[in-house]
């Protein structure tokens, strides 16, 4: 399959692209077996995604997951955002050959990383300051 | 996305000479008969394929009743080599960065007993005499060495295993050497008796012809096992009825070859000394791979730090520069280029490594063109990319160490 529109765009200009200064959480994670790799930064309040940032190194998929996964996330509310599935952001980059559903994997699993540190933030009852 | 397209990608194939289809389309309008029949349309057919035999062997310095036609290089490449090996096992010769065709049949080999001895390439991407002398044995029967690389374009050194395969066969050894040429004829000078092959691959779609064309050279003496049953066409040695127009156009792109040989060789070196010292000059971190001097006039591979191949690939595409990649990322398996890495560099340099080939209907438009899209491309990758930013451990919020 060739890939979709949506996704040559998120190609050519990729959204939401580095770190954040003030971020909540940051998770990155690698692919062992292939070496992608995706970093996500969240800015979290009262519950809710504010900011997210991604870097990525790898196939074109991974490149393009990081890009419509922040895009989809920002003002998600932590519950939303941990509800998303692998087969949801396929859905939303337009589709991707079997061959690259783990891109779309890789990312899901570097925000759960980050959702965990918020999470562990919460429990350990730490106030995340408004800012 | 692009309104303009530059093919940089010559190494895996090349548009198709106009003069080339001229010739071929003769051949399917006018020149249909089977080349095997007594009729008249049937000599004719034989008559161009006989032509189209005078301009291959022409071309690398043979006899015409030295030249096979088959489908293509893989095809030639797997009949030199199980061609030449017999039921029982012995040892064979080859190098790490074959092509798959050689490789996959070394490997098959292997299977079925042979011993195989890959000789290591060093960081210039050239097989040592020194290691091929230790490694040849009383039972080594075949050496099969490209004569130049397809991803880096290193050229291997041909002509001193043929003398060395020349001096073991005067010791009376029995011992053949065949060299996959189908990246150098008509890039490099190729002359079968001054190299000393005994077999010799090449490709029509490498040299302007069509796509299921090909040749082996079998120098005469060598006794070849055909590795089809049928008829008796191609000397007992190919069987099957001759692809009539894909001959006249592999035997008139040869031809072309010869005749403009001085004129492509110098243009696509020209062409491809700009792109790299544009490239040298605008970007950064990069590896030219493989050795500078010794090397095809047409091909120029580089390794660019902190990005992964075909992600520049595709972005390169998407603005309308095609170029190849020696790594793919398929299923969550990463393989990457094995000739990069039989250079000994590590995987994000084999990951990062994209070769661009050049021919006879770029200019240096199109170099600076490409050279614009390549170091945005870079530039944009790099941005995103977390290998050549702090790490994680230093962002992590202080709360969550």
């Amino acid at each position: 399959m060739s890939y979709s529109s949506v996704f040559k765009e998120h190609l050519a200009n990729p959204r939401n692209v580095g770190d954040l200064a003030n971020a909540t959480a940051v998770a990155e994670e690698t692919n062992p077996v292939c070496g992608d790799r995706i970093r996500i930064s969240l800015l979290v309040d009262n519950g809710r995604i504010l900011e997210a940032r991604y870097l990525a190194y790898g196939c074109p998929p991974t490149l393009v997951s990081g890009s419509v996964l922040t895009e989809l996330i920002m003002g998600m509310t932590l519950s939303e955002a941990e509800s998303l599935t692998r087969a949801e952001l396929i859905d939303r980059v337009g589709g991707l050959p079997s061959r690259k559903h783990h891109a779309a994997a890789l990312a899901i699993e570097t925000l759960r990383a980050a959702l965990n540190q918020v999470s562990q933030v919460i429990s350990e009852g730490r106030q995340i300051e408004s800012r | 996305m692009a309104n303009r397209h530059i093919y940089l990608d010559h190494s895996a194939t090349t548009p198709v000479d106009s003069r080339v289809v001229a010739a071929m389309t003769r051949a399917l309008t006018e020149t249909f008969g089977n080349a095997s029949s007594v009729h008249g349309f049937g000599q004719q057919a034989r008559a161009a394929v006989d032509r189209a035999r005078r301009e291959v062997a022409a071309l690398i310095g043979a006899r015409q009743n030295e030249i096979i036609f088959t489908s293509g290089g893989t095809e030639a490449n797997n009949l030199a080599i199980k061609g030449l090996s017999s039921d029982e096992p012995g040892h064979i010769i080859s190098s790490a960065i074959e092509h798959p065709s050689v490789r996959g049949v070394c490997d098959t080999l292997e299977d079925r007993g042979w011993d195989v001895t890959r000789l290591p390439v060093y960081e210039n991407g050239i097989v040592r005499i020194d290691d091929l002398k230790k490694a040849i044995t009383t039972r080594t029967s075949l050496i099969t060495i490209m004569s130049a690389n397809n991803e880096i374009g290193t050229l291997q050194p041909i002509s001193e295993i043929g003398k060395l395969v020349a001096a073991k066969r005067a010791e009376g050894q029995k011992i053949w050497f065949h060299t996959d040429a189908v990246q150098a004829v008509g890039r490099i000078a190729i002359n079968v008796d001054d190299l000393g092959c005994d077999l010799l691959s090449l490709s029509g779609h490498k040299l302007y012809a069509p796509k299921g064309v090909g040749a082996l050279f079998v120098r005469r003496g060598v006794r070849l096992r055909s590795q089809s049953i049928g008829g008796h066409q191609e000397r007992e040695r190919r069987a099957g009825t001759e692809n009539v127009p894909g001959i006249v156009a592999l035997g008139e792109a040869a031809k072309l070859a010869r005749d403009e040989f001085s004129e492509r060789t110098s243009h696509d070196a020209k062409l491809r000394d700009l792109f790299e010292h544009l490239v040298a000059e605008r970007i950064d971190n990069l590896v030219f791979n493989g050795d500078q001097k010794h090397r095809l006039p047409h091909l120029s591979n580089i390794s660019f730090r902190f990005i992964e191949g075909e992600g520049l690939l595709i972005n390169l595409d998407l603005q309308g520069v095609a170029v190849s990649t020696g790594s793919a990322c398929s299923s969550g398996t990463l393989e990457p280029s094995p000739v990069i890495r039989a250079l000994g560099h590590n995987d994000e340099l084999a990951r990062g490594s994209i070769r661009f080939s050049f021919g006879k209907d770029n200019n240096e438009d199109d170099v600076s063109f490409a050279v614009d899209v390549l170091a945005n491309s870079v530039k944009k990758l790099r941005e995103l990319s977390p290998l050549n930013k702090p790490s994680v451990l230093e962002l992590q919020p202080l709360n969550s160490r």
